[in-house]
């Protein structure tokens, strides 16, 4: 009944980690939850899955500011990555920065869905779990 | 029959005469004849032609004539005598006679005339060449005779035959023919002679001068013959008319021109003076007595010395006397005079005479005197002004300079005067020079104004203002240029300095507002755990567990929350208080005072320090910041290490200019610079999962450092290690 198999979460705060992963259980979000701490974990966990020939995940939640590789530099690793491969993932960047020109950044990568402001709560995800519902 | 006598008949006879028998003997002769040729009486009854060798064969022939019955002879002869000169003798030979008629001898007197001879010639020459001749008016017989020279004159033919009207036509009509007329007929009528300079029109039309004396003969008190001279004085006459001509022009001349003319007298030492000179002097003629004292006193001491050297240099003949004095005139008044002089000599060479003139050139003088100060003040102002001043010649020489462009470009005068403008001139601004001063030379501008480059002595940038004005000559020609330089150097300086300024409050700007993104990030991210924990909280379907676990996370979030805010804090502090707390202190003992406090971690860790850091090393600094900058680098090295290598760090310092530049160089893990290189400073940010990375030490330490006006920069490779290179202002 609940098309998303897997989801990714990006983010090195583990405040937002747990806060993430208890909404989205009481939501029944996904099938399988997936945690990493900054962009280089994510982006190896991708290429893994890839290279395992699996299925990638439908939403990854990626935070900017984070050490090794933040939000950017996996944004760029991953739009590097041929589109047949990923077209059917959706990426929401969700970051305390209200930085405008942060936003106006995250707008020029296709791949962004939105741009999702802390604190998230269950009705964005409600939202975002309507759409892919009716898509 | 002879004659023979003791008693001399001819003895006492005024003449020189003798008496000759057949055979030539003397038989007599007067005292006269002795004396005239110097002979004694001891020639009595000797032959004449033994006695006097000298004499003619004509005379000798002439009385042999005579002997033979000839009446009378007499002939004059020039003979030469056996010394060469030339005698004239003049004789008269008779026959004498005895009673019965025959011829006995002869009487002979012979007179030496040389010296009448001489005169007589010597006269017809000189009346030729002086153009005398000479006329005779016959008033009895009404004729008149014209000698040959008066033909001449007349330019009439010598057959050519006057009378007395035709004589008088011949004057000039109007003045000279009414004045002979008067003269001639005074002559005749009251016997008066005259001497007087007319004009005639000689017969060809000619006007010449002549000057006429005619002496009347009187005979029972009645002029019967006029005899005259007729002299051409036409040249004469002319020379004086043009010489009192040119004089009276002279007279004029000095008049207007108020020249004075004045005459000494060496010998006497009397002094001359024309009526200009009075008014020269400012005196009248009567003030004026004639003596050289009295000139002396109007002249100025000084140049009264300077005078009398040139009157002495003048009669020593080692100069013309010319000399400039300033005399005081009775009124007070002072005028300049120029006096120039001519020395004369006589025969033995010796000065008689000083003629000369004086001039007043007092308005002269005041206009060169105002000239030359206006040219000493110009001097002046080009000399000291403090803009820099050349004059350059057309291809670009410089003429002159004064101390303030030498002073701007290093140079001193004797060298800048060996250069050209374009030899000194920085390349990128020579051509711009060039085509505005080839614009001046055509003629299409007369001044420039350029901001230039010029490279000093030693080779130092000298910024200037420069404007160039073209000077012209009279004719119009181009003679040079005068360039006006103002150093502006040192407000390049200033103004790069300000550029300078700019930059860093813009940088601090940018990292004012890259700052408040951070905290607003920063503080906006925890705000947003507590948020949502929060939320959790309120909700009341929490398990006991998921209770505790919600309460141990509001708790981090809220310490995380804390902590930003002291990081913030410190960040804050850094950028407000650095200006007041900058000391000079020596970085060496910075450096060893870091490696004490972190010793036991380089022990634990046996990491090997080297330090190279002089002593004399100093920097301005916060100390408290020096020391935390070379802590943070320190243990970041430390952190950093690579495990599988012995970890080496050293500490160095240099001299770069106004900096002293100190390294901390280690053989860690490295930095990918490419990834990494523009977000390394940052604040939270992060490269390695080492569990003290906090992502705020190289921001802090970066901030520390631009606030005490440095800066920081890192090369870094992964594997081989990091240098981070920290550049303190040099205390």
């Amino acid at each position: 009944m609940n098309p998303i198999q897997k989801t990714f979460i990006v983010d090195d705060d583990p405040i937002h980690q747990f806060g993430m992963k208890r909404m989205m259980s009481r939501l029944a979000f996904s099938k399988e939850i997936l945690v990493f701490r900054d962009g280089q974990e994510a982006i190896d966990a991708v290429l893994d899955l890839l290279n395992a020939e699996e299925q990638l995940p439908s939403m990854i939640f990626l935070d900017l500011n984070m050490p090794i590789k933040d939000g950017w530099g996996f944004l760029d690793d991953f739009v590097k990555i041929p589109h047949h491969n990923r077209e059917k993932v959706t990426i929401y960047v969700v970051s305390s920065s209200i930085n405008p020109s942060d936003m106006e950044k995250a707008k020029q990568y296709e791949v962004v869905g939105n741009y999702i402001i802390k604190p998230i709560n269950e009705e964005v995800l409600k939202e975002i779990l309507a759409e892919n519902l009716y898509q | 029959m002879s004659i023979t006598t003791d008693h001399s008949l001819l003895q006492n006879c005024p003449v020189p005469m003798a008496l000759l028998d057949e055979d030539f003997s003397f038989i007599d002769f007067s005292e006269e004849w002795l004396r005239q040729f110097n002979l004694s009486k001891a020639i009595k009854g000797k032959s004449i032609f033994d006695c006097m060798p000298e004499l003619p064969e004509e005379l000798k022939l002439d009385v042999n004539y005579c002997l033979e019955g000839l009446d009378q002879r007499s002939d004059v002869q020039r003979i030469l005598s056996k010394n060469g000169n030339a005698v004239w003798y003049e004789w008269k030979i008779s026959p004498s006679k005895t009673e019965d008629g025959d011829v006995n001898g002869v009487i002979l007197i012979l007179e030496d005339v040389t010296e009448k001879k001489f005169k007589e010639s010597f006269y017809l020459k000189s009346q030729e060449v002086a153009r005398i001749g000479a006329w005779e008016v016959d008033l009895i017989k009404n004729t008149v005779f014209w000698s040959k020279i008066t033909k001449e004159i007349h330019e009439v033919p010598q057959d050519y035959v006057p009378d007395i009207e035709k004589g008088i036509s011949f004057y000039k009509e109007g003045k000279s023919r009414e004045t002979i007329s008067r003269l001639v007929k005074d002559c005749i009528e009251q016997g008066q002679p005259w001497d007087t300079e007319l004009q005639i029109v000689t017969a060809n039309g000619k006007d010449v001068w002549v000057k006429a004396i005619g002496e009347p003969e009187i005979l029972n008190g009645k002029c019967i013959r006029i005899n005259g001279t007729f002299q051409d004085i036409d040249k004469r006459k002319r020379a004086e008319l043009q010489y009192s001509e040119v004089s009276d022009r002279l007279a004029l001349a000095t008049k207007t021109a108020g020249i004075g003319i004045w005459e000494f007298d060496i010998p006497n030492n009397e002094v001359f003076w024309d009526a200009n000179m009075y008014k020269l002097y400012g005196i009248g003629e009567s003030d004026f007595t004639g003596v050289i004292e009295e000139w002396e006193a109007f002249l100025f001491e000084e140049d009264l010395k300077m005078a009398n050297l040139a009157y002495k240099d003048a009669l020593n003949g080692i100069k013309e006397f010319e000399t400039i004095y300033r005399i005081k005139w009775p009124n007070g008044e002072v005028r300049w005079i120029k006096s120039e002089a001519t020395v004369l000599k006589n025969e033995e060479g010796i000065p008689v005479k000083m003629v000369g003139v004086n001039d007043d050139i007092t308005e002269l003088k005041n206009t060169q005197l105002e000239l030359v100060q206006s040219e000493e003040s110009l001097q002046g102002a080009f000399e000291n002004s403090s803009v820099g001043m050349a004059l350059v010649a057309m291809n670009g020489k410089f003429i002159q300079v004064n101390q303030s462009l030498c002073k701007s470009l290093g140079y001193t005068e004797e060298e800048l005067l060996k250069l050209t403008f374009q030899d000194i001139t920085h390349p990128d601004d020579l051509e711009i020079d060039l085509s505005m001063l080839h614009e001046v030379i055509d003629g299409k501008r007369s001044t420039y104004q350029i901001e230039k480059r010029y490279f000093g002595k030693s080779g130092q940038l000298v910024h200037v203002f420069l404007t160039v004005t073209s000077v012209r000559k009279i004719n119009g020609e181009l003679s040079h240029f005068i360039s006006q330089i103002v150093d502006i150097s040192s407000r390049i300086k200033a103004e790069n300095k300000l550029k300078g300024l700019l930059q860093v409050t813009t940088n601090q700007n940018n990292s004012l507002i890259n700052f408040a993104h951070i905290v607003s990030h920063n503080l906006r991210s925890h705000a947003a755990n507590l948020t949502m924990i929060t939320g959790f909280l309120v909700e009341d379907e929490l398990s006991e567990d998921e209770q505790v676990a919600t309460l141990g996370m509001l708790e981090r979030a809220s310490g995380g929350l804390n902590e930003t805010i002291a990081h913030l804090n410190e960040v804050v502090q850094v950028k407000l208080e650095t200006d007041k707390k900058l000391k000079v202190i020596p970085l060496g003992n910075t450096v060893e005072k870091v490696l004490k406090d972190v010793a036991a971690l380089i022990h634990e860790n046996q990491v090997h320090v080297s330090v190279d850091v002089p002593q004399e090393h100093q920097v301005k600094a916060v100390i408290a910041y020096a020391e935390s900058i070379i802590l943070n680098l320190v243990t970041n090295a430390i952190k950093y290490r690579d495990p599988a290598k012995a970890a080496v760090v050293s500490i160095t310092s240099t001299m770069e200019g106004e900096f002293v530049v100190m390294k901390v160089s280690d053989n860690g893990l490295g930095i990918d610079m490419d990834k990494y290189g523009e977000k390394l400073f940052g604040m939270y940010k992060t490269f390695h999962r080492n569990k003290d990375a906090r992502g705020i030490g190289l921001f802090i330490t970066k901030n520390q450092i631009e606030s005490m006006g440095g800066s920081i920069k890192v090369t870094s490779e992964v594997g081989k290690g990091t240098t981070f290179k920290v550049k303190f202002s040099k205390g």
